[in-house]
C-alpha cells in the first residue's frame, strides 16, 4: 500500500552499494557542503549530473526506481527555483529589461538566473540523498555508524528498529481514518488522528523495546555479526569523489 | 523480565538459578527467551540471519559462533534458505517463526510463548504448532505458552497452569487432570476448554444458523468486484457477493487474501478499481460520511485502531444527533460502561475487555443495517466472545447483515455464516 522504497538486491550488490556507508556519507556530506557554498548554477549541475551517471552506472539503481524517487523531490526544487526568481528584488530594478511581463509579474535575467541557480542546487541535494538511499543497506548503516563512526549502540539500533515499523504507521493512518468516515465524521484530518497515531506508535514502540530488552539488548558489551571493515576502494572513492568536488567547484568560478 | 515493566513483583521467581528482577538482566535474559504476539513488532532488523544474530550480538557471542548457530537456528524453526529475505516480505507465520529461532538462537532454558498465534492464519498456526510438537519431542528446553484457545495448545502442554481474573492459580496439573476435576470451574472462569465429545461445545447452546428475513433486493451487491493498488498485482478479482438483510457471510482465507480489502470496499471505505459495488441500491464510496454511517457498522480486531475521541462519553456521542446522544446513556448501561464511572475516561486507559466493548457502541446507537467486522474475536477469553456472539446475533435477529473477515472457524459456526474464501494467487484473489 504505503512502503518506504526500499533499495534493491542489485544495487546493493553494485561498486557503489558495496562502498562502506560511512564512507558514501562523508562524500555526500562534502557535496552537499561544497553546494551549500555556491551560488553559479555550474556545480550543481555538474555534482547533480555525475551523481545521477554513478547511481545508474556504478550503482545499477534502476531508472524508474530513481525516477519514482526523483519525482516530488525534483517538483520541490522547480517551485523553489519559481518562486525565487519571481520573488528577486532584481525584478524591481527598471534599468534591467524585464525577459516577461505579465501585469505585476516582471522577470529579469538575473532572478531568473538566480532562481535556476537554486533549483539546481536543490535538485543536486536531493540527487545525492537519493542515490544515498538506494544504494545503501539500512542495516549496514547502522553497523557502519556504530563500528567506524562512534554512534551509540542503544541509539543507533533503536533508530533501526523504528525505521523498520514506518510502513505500520502508514496502515494505521487508513485505519484511523476509515474509522472517523464510518461514524459520520470528517475523515480528511482532525487532531484527534494525531492522538491515535501517537498511542498506536507509543504501544508498538514498547513492545518492541520490551522484545529488545528480553534478549539482552544493551544489557553489556556487544558482538558482531558483521564487521564493517575499511578498505582501499572506500579510500579510491573518497578520493576520486573529493577530486570531482573540487574540480566542479573550480568550474563555478 | 520484571524490571521492564511498571509493577510490583510478589514471591520469588527463579529461573535457571537467576532470580528475575533481582540479578542482572542479561544473565536472566541467557536463561529466559520469550515471543510476543504481533510478529511485527518483535523483529528489529532489515534482514532474516540478522534477525536472529541480533540476541546473540547483545549477549556477546564470539563471530565465528554466530555464523555457524544462526544457520542452525534457521533450519530448527524450517527457515534455511530464508537468511537473506526481508524480514518484512515474510507472511506472518514465517515473521513468528523467525521470532522463535532468533530467541531460541542463545539457548535459553526456558521458553516463553505469549500468545504467539494472534495474528497467524490457519496455515501459520498449524506451521507453528508442528514445530512446537517437535520441539517438545525434544525436550531441549521449558516451554511456557500463554493462550487463550484450549484447542491449540491443550494437545501440547505437559501441565496447564489456569489463572483467574484476580490473578490467582484456579488450578495446575496435567491437562487430562484438570479436564476432568476443575472444567466447570475453568468454564466458569472464562477459560476455553477444547472441544470433548459429549461436552456442551458453547454456552450459547447449539450453533444452528440464525433464520433472518429472507426475500427482497439484496441489501450488498457486488459484480465483478475487482481491486489493485499496481495493476500487476491485483489483490481482488472477479467477486461477485451477495448479501440479504439478516445474512451473515464470512470471509476466510490467508492473510494477505485480501479479506479486510473486500470489507472495507463493501463498507464503502475503498472504491474499487473494477465492478460495482450497490449498498442499499447506491454507491457507497459517494455517499456522504453521515449517511454512511448509518448503513454500515464496524467493528476492527484492535479497538484502539477505531477510536475517535478523548472520553467515552464522546467516543460515544461521536457523529450522533440529537437523538442520537440522548440514547447514549443506555447505550453505556447496556455495554457495561455506565457514564457515571467511565464517561470522562480516555478510550486508551480501559482494559481490553472493556474496549472491546465500547467499540461496539456506534453499532448499538445507530442500528446499520450492515456490520462489517475484521477479526472481532481474537484474544477474547470465553466471557468476551460468548458476549461478543450474542451481540452479534441479536442485530441479525433484529435484520442487521454481518461480513465478517475472521480466522475463528468457531465463530462462524456461531453466526450460521456462509463461508466465502478467497485464495491469493499469482493473478489476484478469487472466490471459491
Amino acid at each position: 500500500m504505503i512502503a518506504v522504497r526500499a533499495p534493491e538486491d542489485r544495487a546493493l550488490a553494485s561498486p557503489i552499494g558495496r562502498t562502506s556507508p560511512v564512507a558514501k556519507l562523508v562524500l555526500v556530506g562534502m557535496w552537499m557542503a561544497g553546494l551549500a557554498l555556491t551560488t553559479d548554477p555550474r556545480p550543481p549541475l555538474i555534482l547533480g549530473a555525475i551523481g545521477l551517471a554513478a547511481s545508474v552506472g556504478l550503482g545499477r539503481v534502476r531508472l524508474a526506481a530513481l525516477a519514482a524517487a526523483l519525482a516530488p523531490l525534483g517538483f520541490a526544487a522547480l517551485t523553489v527555483g519559481f518562486f525565487n526568481a519571481v520573488l528577486n528584488p532584481a525584478n524591481g530594478d527598471a534599468s534591467l529589461a524585464a525577459l516577461v511581463s505579465l501585469g505585476p509579474i516582471r522577470l529579469t535575467a538575473p532572478a531568473v538566473g538566480a532562481g535556476a541557480a537554486i533549483a539546481c542546487r536543490v535538485g543536486a541535494v536531493a540527487v545525492l540523498g537519493i542515490a544515498f538511499a538506494l544504494t545503501t543497506d539500512t542495516t549496514r548503516l547502522v553497523d557502519a555508524l556504530v563500528q567506524r563512526a562512534g554512534v551509540p549502540e542503544r541509539f543507533a539500533y533503536g533508530a533501526l528498529a523504528a525505521f523498520q515499523a514506518i510502513p505500520r504507521l502508514a496502515e494505521d493512518l487508513v485505519s484511523l481514518r476509515d474509522a472517523r468516515r464510518i461514524r459520520g465524521l470528517r475523515a480528511s484530518w482532525h487532531p484527534r488522528i494525531l492522538v491515535g497515531l501517537l498511542v498506536l506508535a507509543i504501544r508498538r514502540a514498547d513492545r518492541m523495546a520490551v522484545a529488545m530488552d528480553a534478549r539482552g539488548f544493551g544489557s553489556g558489551p556487544r558482538s558482531r555479526y558483521r564487521v564493517e571493515r575499511g578498505s582501499w576502494s572506500d579510500v579510491a572513492f573518497l578520493g576520486a569523489g573529493g577530486v570531482i568536488l573540487v574540480a566542479a567547484m573550480l568550474m563555478g568560478r | 523480565m520484571p524490571g521492564a515493566v511498571a509493577g510490583r513483583l510478589d514471591g520469588e521467581l527463579v529461573v535457571g538459578g537467576q532470580r528475575a528482577g533481582h540479578d542482572p538482566q542479561a544473565l536472566v535474559a541467557r536463561q529466559v527467551g520469550i515471543v510476543f504476539q504481533d510478529p511485527e513488532s518483535q523483529l528489529v532488523m532489515e534482514r532474516v540471519d540478522d534477525e536472529v544474530a541480533f540476541g546473540l550480538e547483545s549477549l556477546g557471542w564470539p563471530a565465528p559462533e554466530m555464523r555457524a548457530r544462526v544457520p542452525e537456528a534457521l533450519a530448527g524453526l524450517g527457515l534455511a534458505g530464508f537468511a537473506r529475505r526481508r524480514t518484512a516480505r515474510l507472511s506472518g507465520g514465517e515473521q513468528q517463526r523467525l521470532a522463535i529461532a532468533g530467541v531460541l538462537a542463545p539457548g535459553p532454558g526456558v521458553l516463553v510463548l505469549d500468545e504467539p498465534t494472534a495474528n497467524l492464519d490457519p496455515d501459520g498456526t498449524r506451521e507453528l504448532a508442528a514445530r512446537l510438537a517437535a520441539m517438545r519431542a525434544d525436550r531441549s528446553s521449558t516451554i511456557v505458552l500463554v493462550e487463550h484457545r484450549a484447542d491449540l495448545v491443550w494437545p501440547l502442554a505437559d501441565l496447564v497452569l489456569a489463572l483467574g481474573a484476580d490473578g490467582r492459580p484456579i488450578a495446575l496439573g496435567p491437562p487430562e487432570v484438570l479436564l476432568e476435576r476443575h472444567a466447570t470451574q475453568l468454564a466458569a472462569a472464562g477459560v476455553w476448554l477444547p472441544d470433548v465429545p459429549g461436552r456442551e461445545p458453547s454456552a450459547l447452546g447449539p450453533t444452528a444458523p440464525v433464520s433472518g428475513p429472507a426475500g427482497g433486493r439484496p441489501f450488498v451487491e457486488a459484480r465483478g468486484i475487482g481491486f489493485a493498488w499496481d495493476r500487476a498485482r491485483p489483490i481482488l478479482r472477479g467477486i461477485d457477493l451477495e448479501l440479504a438483510m439478516g445474512d451473515r457471510v464470512a470471509l476466510l482465507g490467508p492473510n494477505g487474501a485480501g479479506k479486510s480489502t473486500l470489507g472495507r470496499i463493501v463498507g464503502g471505505l475503498l472504491r474499487p478499481t473494477a465492478g460495482t459495488m450497490r449498498l442499499a441500491g447506491g454507491d457507497p464510496v459517494r455517499l456522504p460520511a453521515r449517511e454512511l454511517a448509518r448503513l454500515v457498522g464496524y467493528v476492527f480486531q484492535d479497538p484502539e485502531r477505531q477510536f475517535v475521541a478523548a472520553t467515552v462519553r464522546a467516543e460515544m456521542e461521536a457523529g450522533l444527533d440529537a437523538r442520537g446522544r440522548a440514547g447514549v446513556a443506555e447505550v453505556a448501561a447496556t455495554l457495561g460502561l455506565p457514564l457515571d464511572a467511565f464517561g470522562e475516561r480516555s478510550p486508551y486507559s480501559l482494559s481490553g475487555g472493556e474496549q472491546r466493548r465500547l467499540s461496539l457502541a456506534p453499532v448499538l446507537a445507530r442500528r446499520p443495517g450492515l456490520l462489517v467486522l475484521d477479526e472481532p474475536t481474537y484474544g477474547q477469553d470465553r466471557h468476551g466472545y460468548d458476549l461478543l456472539v450474542a451481540f452479534f446475533r441479536a442485530r441479525v435477529a433484529s435484520g442487521s447483515a454481518i461480513l465478517v473477515a475472521t480466522h475463528d472457524l468457531r465463530l462462524v459456526a456461531d453466526l450460521g455464516a456462509r463461508p466465502f474464501v478467497l485464495t491469493p494467487t499469482a493473478s489476484g484473489a478469487i472466490a471459491a
